[in-house]
């Protein structure tokens, strides 16, 4: 079905956003080290795939699950391989002269609210139809799902060691996050009411529905697809994070105390 | 030792062992101590249930019990070895090891510490009671309702195993939140978070999971009990409620539960495996971080024990993946384990042989578990005698094996007398093949098809030989359990004295005198690693030289503020899960009698939200002038919120008063019992702050509070804000509607 | 399932294998040595060089018993009705027994389910009290019994035969003994079994419809005067409280008694059964099964000889 060429929207202006992006970052970092480029460019290649591919034409009033895996894309994984993307010593010549430790604690506070407020916001059930059926509103979504994901991820791996959280208070930010996501997913997954009316009756122009009502995705079954998206792969991501975090509080501080031990030995 | 200052002899004044001494002990050695021996004795009480199981299951068709009395063993022996036995056992382990490990003097909170004790065998009395009033509870430990709701157990036995819970558990999480504070805030200088023992992070992590897990617990024996008192009907389908809500809520307890026990077998293992094989645990960080991957997950597996009720394939697909994934973690331990055997100088001592059973048959327990993730297997399995051999061989061969390891290990710290290492090896032997013939053949019996928890058994073809097998070597554990019994009481009064660290340990507790004094160490030494004491004793091959570890930046945060968070992060949980319920039972579907649209008037209770928001603000007004040291201004905005709280709480009794008065009561319908009791529930913490409040102003007035010493208000703070923030949930979920 | 379970239990014994034996020879080579061994802190490459396997293995049962759920279709769709459903059972779990209604007929029964064999029958499993599970080992998965949550499973069996069914989760004080039998049989025996159940069901009915005139009650009791005694006990001393005996579904507090003469079990499998046996169960049905919600009517012998020769007549 993936193959189906109607599904496909090979017009869609995202190219031009890709491209804008691309652009910008070229001339404003100049020589990006490699991963950093290729973070960028994984990043844009989701967001394209987002809305090119079926899933951005499902996700469009047709497919709720599919319309969970574009939000979870925009929310989550672009925005993470854009905060990658930054190089760090730009940033941390353009920023070195703001640091206070409430800064942190207020970047950190606009993050988690925002990374978990946007999804738990745009399913309220008539908030959810209405964004879906409006393309500006829709647009609007969207952007805020990227600034929200940024703005979560930047106090994780964000490229400022400055507003980056301690280990440990990064795993209880990243564990309350994905508390947040589970409870929604469980929500959506066990409730009996739509979340999200507008998919209940889609208007099926290309008999993809019926197609895939036949294979046994009924709107219950897929409402319940959507609340496991929503609750599984994002704390999946989390929970990796968390490790990652671990890492680094074991090894990073080994790496410091190292220094201060050639330090002291001089 | 080659440092002086720590002869075992430096104490001259001879400790008090009276009984009052006792009672009103708030050291954390004499806690931790009374805690091992209420574990020890319920050990017995619910081994002596067990038995009585095991002769009852001896031979086929037996009546050697009653249907009644059967169903009661069952249930209290389940009931009292979680919540009796292996709850204690450990918090009194880490209570009396803990603060030893990182060199400080006691614990952060030990009259706290006292209390949380005091609660357990306050609880367990309560729920032994129910024996004296003709029925002890015989709901199973999981108490499944509607089975345990009033009409289908009418007597008082679940009353007193709610209440007996529900006191064990408050005692449970203040112990848990103190050792969290302790951890966090009581290191010796130099021990940075990560240079603890593994024992001291793992326990740690124990500690958070018991702060997140007991409130699903509470909050479920809470919504029963007024359904048994109130008349409510959360649970009785009859009248709308759901039967599959407490298995929601109970496994969501229950599943962490089983890692509450497996974590501190885990931290045993960590430290005595090293020791005895003369090696550094291999990859600590690996242990360290899988433990608290653990924790984080151990919330996503709960669905795993209620294959069988029809949550449909996404679920049962999803959850058989996590339960798959959460076997990681563990497995990755014990890649550690046998990577740090692997090349060590092993000393078979009796508590090293305990350890290495534990290994295997832990492995045995785990990959039985794996097996009941392939949903289809589980489908036959579950509830046969194959699950009662699974977690028998997880908490029992593992995690009773693991303790003792522990006891062995710890005990010439704990006593200062070594026990007998003969009869420890008799003990060992006895219960290897006791415990490996009790239920290595339940396996076997599961897999003929021999369900769990029936008084009787028809004699199919070869159920009576496995049971008789089963039950002769449960008869083999009590012998062992006699013989080191016999050990201690033996090795107490004349056995061999230990010294200061008679296994050549690594660890801070094993550089003070056996048994410890008053307030510990005389002198921490310096601790530069993992192994401080390991660095002492081999200063050619200290750990620092070689591994580094993060140095210790030398903050700690204050403990009120460190105990108030978990506190509160506990507490949120228990609300979170009262709003699930709301939202369960309000959603969708249009009950009958009255709703939230229907009876609430949305605008009063705005206005009164705004009263109580407000409150917060002038609480922090009346924060900013104590850090002024403007006294007068304090405690006139201090009572300005006080004030504040009681109109939202008068507010709450104008609508109740209505809502009662217009026949909406708790039993109406389950509108009215979801809303009054998250209401009710929030009404009872805005008092509770109003009270600590008042006394936060008395305080001040008798010059207790002041700028320099205001952390304790600082702590009532966090509540506060935290009860308003709770209210802006509610708010909006029960009066705004959002979510329905 | 079968397959799955062998390829589980293979998979863990071999994971067991290869850890004792490392333990094993770990312990072995660390037994000779004596001094200080070499102090190794571990490497984070050998770790995840060393996870790499079990990860491969735990993805590899994932995807088996993911498969085995989706393929096995183990649960019929529900609404609309399943159209592979070529009989429609419900299952109806009491404490301590079961209720079984035969869809499309007005037979009820207890305790017994009649399946003709190599059709596929679906049962709605559903209680009236507390939560059950119904089991049956040889022929399907195990379903809970949840009030107000009714579920569906397939029966099929491919062999004509008796089968053991229980209650497997625990209900209360005589979960041990909530036992029922499944008796497959070829689908002519199915078919006659059904059509004599079905008239025995409109026999009953009509005989009851009769009772209630008392004149007519006399007369027509007068080829065996224990028979007719054994009405007006039943009738009268409370049994009709808790038993259906006609094709109604209620009472059901306890099993409908309708062709109880044909079962071959007795109290949910406590006792099995006999004219003595059922004598014996209504003298004192506590002694058998303690606990059990029919109480000792404390009758005489007499009385009885008189019940068991009125139960056994409902044919």
């Amino acid at each position: 079905m993936i193959l189906m060429p109607e599904l496909w929207n090979g017009s869609s202006p995202i190219w031009f956003a890709v491209g804008l992006v691309i652009i910008a970052y070229l001339a404003i970092f100049r020589r990006p080290k490699p991963a950093q480029f290729f973070a960028l460019t994984l990043g844009l290649g989701f967001m394209t795939l987002a809305y090119v591919s079926p899933i951005g034409y499902l996700a469009d009033g047709y497919v709720f699950s599919a319309h969970m895996v574009q939000h979870l894309l925009m929310l989550l994984i672009v925005p993470l391989c854009l905060v990658l993307s930054l190089p760090k010593d730009q940033l941390k010549s353009w920023f070195h002269s703001t640091g206070r430790l409430s800064t942190l604690k207020i970047i950190s506070l606009i993050g988690w609210t925002g990374g978990v407020g946007a999804m738990w916001f745009w399913h309220v059930p008539s908030l959810c139809s209405i964004s879906t059926e409006s393309p500006l509103l829709g647009i609007v979504r969207d952007a805020s799902f990227l600034l929200a994901g940024i703005a979560f991820w930047w106090p994780i791996y964000g490229p400022l060691k400055r507003t980056r959280l301690e280990p440990p208070v990064g795993i209880i930010y990243l564990f309350s996050a994905c508390l947040g996501c589970t409870l929604l997913g469980i929500y959506i997954t066990f409730t009996t009411t739509t979340v999200c009316p507008v998919f209940a009756n889609p208007a099926d122009s290309f008999g993809v529905m019926s197609r895939l009502s036949a294979a046994g995705l009924t709107p219950a079954v897929d409402q319940n697809l959507g609340g496991l998206l929503m609750w599984v792969p994002p704390c999946l991501l989390y929970v990796s994070a968390i490790i990652s975090l671990l890492g680094r509080w074991y090894t990073n501080a080994e790496h410091d105390h190292s220094v201060s031990g050639v330090a002291g030995a001089t | 030792m080659t440092d002086p200052l720590l002869k075992p002899d430096s104490h001259e004044t001879k400790p008090d062992w009276g009984l009052m001494s006792w009672i009103c002990s708030v050291d954390h050695k004499r806690i931790g101590i009374m805690y091992m021996l209420l574990a020890v004795f319920f050990l017995l009480v619910g081994g002596f249930e067990a038995l009585l199981i095991r002769v009852q299951l001896a031979t086929p068709m037996n009546d050697f019990v009653s249907p009644q009395m059967y169903n009661q063993l069952f249930t209290l022996h389940g009931t009292t070895m979680i919540f009796l036995v292996g709850m204690p056992v450990f918090t009194g382990f880490s209570n009396f090891i803990v603060p030893l490990m990182i060199g400080a003097k006691d614990v952060a909170f030990p009259r706290l510490n006292a209390m949380s004790f005091w609660m357990l065998p306050f609880g367990g009395a309560l729920l032994y009671f129910s024996f004296f009033t003709g029925s002890a509870p015989d709901a199973g430990w999981f108490s499944y309702a509607p089975l345990s709701t009033r009409p289908f157990s009418s007597l008082p036995g679940v009353d007193y195993w709610i209440i007996g819970l529900a006191v064990m558990g408050i005692g449970s999480i203040s112990g848990a939140i103190n050792i969290v504070a302790t951890v966090m805030c009581c290191r010796a200088p130099g021990m940075s978070m990560q240079r603890v023992p593994l024992f001291v992070w793992i326990m740690f992590m124990q500690a958070i999971l018991i702060v997140i897990t007991i409130p699903p617990l509470n909050s479920a024996i809470a919504m029963l009990l007024i359904d048994r008192w109130l008349g409510a009907a959360f649970f009785e389908p009859a009248r709308g409620g759901s039967a599959l809500l407490w298995q929601h809520f109970f496994w969501m307890f229950g599943h962490p539960e089983v890692y509450v026990f497996a974590l501190p077998s885990f931290a045993i293992v960590s430290e005595v495996i090293p020791v005895f094989s003369r090696k550094p645990i291999y990859g600590y960080a690996f242990v360290a971080g899988s433990s608290t991957v653990i924790v984080l997950l151990s919330y996503t597996v709960w669905a795993h024990h209620m294959f069988a009720v029809g949550l449909g394939m996404g679920p049962n697909i999803f959850f058989a993946a996590a339960t798959l994934l959460i076997a990681l973690p563990t497995g990755v331990k014990i890649f550690n384990w046998t990577a740090t055997l692997w090349g060590g100088s092993i000393r078979f001592t009796t508590a090293m042989m305990f350890a290495i059973a534990f290994l295997v048959q832990f492995v045995i327990g785990g990959l039985t578990g794996i097996m009941f993730a392939a949903v289809p297997v589980d489908w036959q399995l579950t509830d046969t005698y194959f699950v009662v051999a699974h977690f028998h061989y997880v908490l029992v061969g593992g995690i009773v094996f693991s303790l003792f390891a522990a006891t062995y290990y710890w005990f010439p710290k704990i006593t200062g007398r070594m026990l007998d290492e003969r009869l420890g090896k008799l003990q060992f032997w006895l219960w290897v093949i006791g415990f490996n013939g009790t239920f290595g053949i339940q396996h076997f019996l599961g897999l003929m098809g021999m369900p769990r928890r029936v008084y009787q058994f028809a004699d199919n073809p070869g159920w009576a030989v496995c049971n008789a097998i089963s039950s002769a070597g449960a008869v083999l554990m009590a012998v062992g359990t006699l013989v080191l019994i016999w050990n201690i009481w033996r090795s107490l009064r004349n056995g061999k004295t230990s010294g200061v660290n008679p296994w050549q340990a690594f660890t801070l507790e094993w550089a003070t005198s056996s048994p410890p004094p008053l307030e510990n160490f005389d002198r921490i030494p310096e601790i530069r690693s993992r192994r401080p004491v390991w660095d002492l004793d081999h200063p050619e091959l200290a750990d620092w030289k070689t591994e580094k570890t993060p140095e210790d930046k030398g903050s700690r945060p204050s403990p009120a503020k460190t105990a108030a968070w978990a506190f509160v992060i506990s507490e949120a949980i228990f609300f979170i899960l009262l709003l699930v319920s709301y939202v369960v039972f309000n959603s969708g579907k249009t009950a009958e009698g009255p709703t939230a649209n229907t009876v609430l008037d949305v605008n009063r209770t705005g206005f009164f939200t705004l009263v109580l928001l407000s409150s917060s603000l002038t609480f922090w007004i009346a924060e900013r002038y104590l850090r002024r040291t403007n006294m007068r201004a304090f405690q006139l905005w201090l009572s300005f919120t006080i004030l504040l709280g009681c109109i939202f709480i008068g507010g709450q009794v104008w609508e109740y008063y209505g809502l009662i008065s217009s026949g909406v009561t708790i039993n109406r319908n389950l509108f009215a019992s979801t809303f009054f009791t998250v209401t009710g529930f929030h009404g009872l913490h805005v008092t509770g702050g109003i009270v600590a409040l008042s006394i936060m102003l008395l305080m001040a007035r008798s010059g207790y509070l002041t700028s320099k010493r205001s952390v304790v208000y600082n702590a009532v703070g966090i509540y506060w804000h935290f009860v308003d923030l709770v209210w802006i949930a509610v708010f909006s979920i029960i009066y705004l509607g959002y979510l329905q | 399932m079968y397959d799955l379970f062998i390829t589980v239990v293979l998979i863990s014994l071999g994971i067991f294998i290869v850890v004792t034996g490392l333990i094993v020879i770990a312990l072995w080579r660390g037994k000779k040595e004596k001094a200080i061994p070499e102090q190794d802190f571990g490497s984070s490459k050998s770790e995840i060089f060393w996870m790499t396997g079990p990860i491969l293995i735990l993805i590899w049962i994932f995807v088996i018993s993911a498969k085995l759920i989706l393929t096995m279709n183990a649960v019929p769709k529900v609404h609309p009705a399943d159209a592979n459903a070529e009989i429609e059972l419900t299952v109806i779990g009491h404490q301590w027994w079961w209720e079984i209604q035969y869809g499309g007929t007005s037979i009820i029964s207890a305790n017994e389910i009649h399946i003709p064999v190599g059709k596929k029958v679906r049962v709605k499993v559903d209680s009236a009290d507390v939560i059950h599970s119904f089991w049956v080992p040889q022929l399907a998965r195990k379903m809970d019994a949840i009030p107000g949550h009714p579920n569906y499973i397939w029966l099929e069996a491919n062999k004509e035969g008796v089968y053991q069914g229980r209650c497997a989760e625990y209900c209360g004080t005589q979960h041990t003994w909530m036992k029922f039998k499944v008796y497959v049989k070829s689908v002519a025996d199915y078919e006659k079994w059904k059509s004599n159940a079905e008239a025995s069901f409109t026999r009953t009915s009509q005989s009851l419809g009769k009772s209630s005139d008392s004149d007519k009650n006399k007369t027509s009791g007068k080829d065996d005067p224990n028979l007719e005694k054994g009405k007006q006990i039943f009738l009268n001393e409370g049994c009709v409280n808790c038993h259906a005996i006609d094709g109604k579904t209620t009472p059901n507090i306890g099993p409908n008694l309708s062709r109880i003469s044909q079962r071959k079990i007795l109290g949910a499998g406590v006792l099995s059964y006999s004219t003595e046996n059922l004598g014996k169960w209504l003298k004192d049905p506590q002694k058998f099964k303690p606990g059990c919600k029919m109480p000792d009517f404390k009758f005489t012998d007499e009385q009885v000889d008189q019940l068991v020769t009125f139960l056994e007549s409902l044919k």
